[in-house]
């Protein structure tokens, strides 16, 4: 889903939408395909973005 | 001991009517106030906002790197809670600056340099999820499965 020389960050909005379901969780990492440092990396990227108002808190 | 932090701000946009130069100014004074050295700032975007914040549906963002003295983000923090026009603001450490922030930030005081004026009215919404749903649906009922399987 996400390819390896995508960087992850919470200004990044493409890469963190395709990671969210319908209703703006996130999903897990069976579904991101990402390796646990980089699902770390993601959970803070995506906690950022919604602090900013980029994206929902619930979708 | 000073840091490299990236600051990015979401400022009202009724700052931004009133000039782009002094919306910057309210984010940047603030910054230097509190011994920072603003390495630049430049406007970010103008779109939706994901949810309604302070009645506000658009906003403006502005984003900065700046070195700080390690010990002045209590009272800056403070300060950013009060100032009129920063609707959010979200300060994080950072190793480095992307080179290409350097030069979109001397684009923007270039002289022929417009910034685009927020639209009159505040309406809008930004909804970023719903063209991803059609394709999640199946794999979300086998998640759901999954998990009446453990209890």
């Amino acid at each position: 889903m996400i390819s390896k020389d995508e960087v992850i960050d919470y200004k990044n909005l493409d890469v963190l939408v395709k990671c969210l379901n319908s209703q703006g969780q996130l999903l897990s990492r069976r579904r991101t395909g990402l390796d646990a440092q980089r699902q770390r990396v993601l959970k803070q990227a995506v906690k950022r973005a919604r602090h900013m108002a980029l994206l929902p808190f619930v979708g | 001991m000073s840091n490299l932090y990236e600051g990015m701000f979401l400022i009202d946009n009724d700052l931004v009517r009133a000039g782009w130069s002094d919306a910057k100014a309210v984010v940047t004074n603030v910054l230097t106030k509190h011994g920072g050295a603003v390495r630049s700032a430049r406007r970010w975007d103008e779109r939706a906002l994901a949810f309604p914040v302070g009645g506000r549906r658009r906003g403006t963002y502005v984003i900065s790197y700046v070195e700080l003295p390690s010990d002045a983000m209590p009272s800056l923090t403070r300060d950013l809670e009060i100032t009129e026009g920063i609707m959010r603001y979200m300060i994080v450490r950072t190793d480095a600056m992307p080179e290409s922030e350097q030069e979109l930030a001397t684009a923007e005081q270039s002289a022929d340099f417009a910034v685009p004026p927020p639209p009159a009215d505040d309406a809008g919404s930004y909804s970023p999820l719903q063209s991803s749903d059609d394709s999640d649906d199946d794999t979300d009922s086998d998640d759901s499965d999954d998990s009446e399987d453990d209890e």
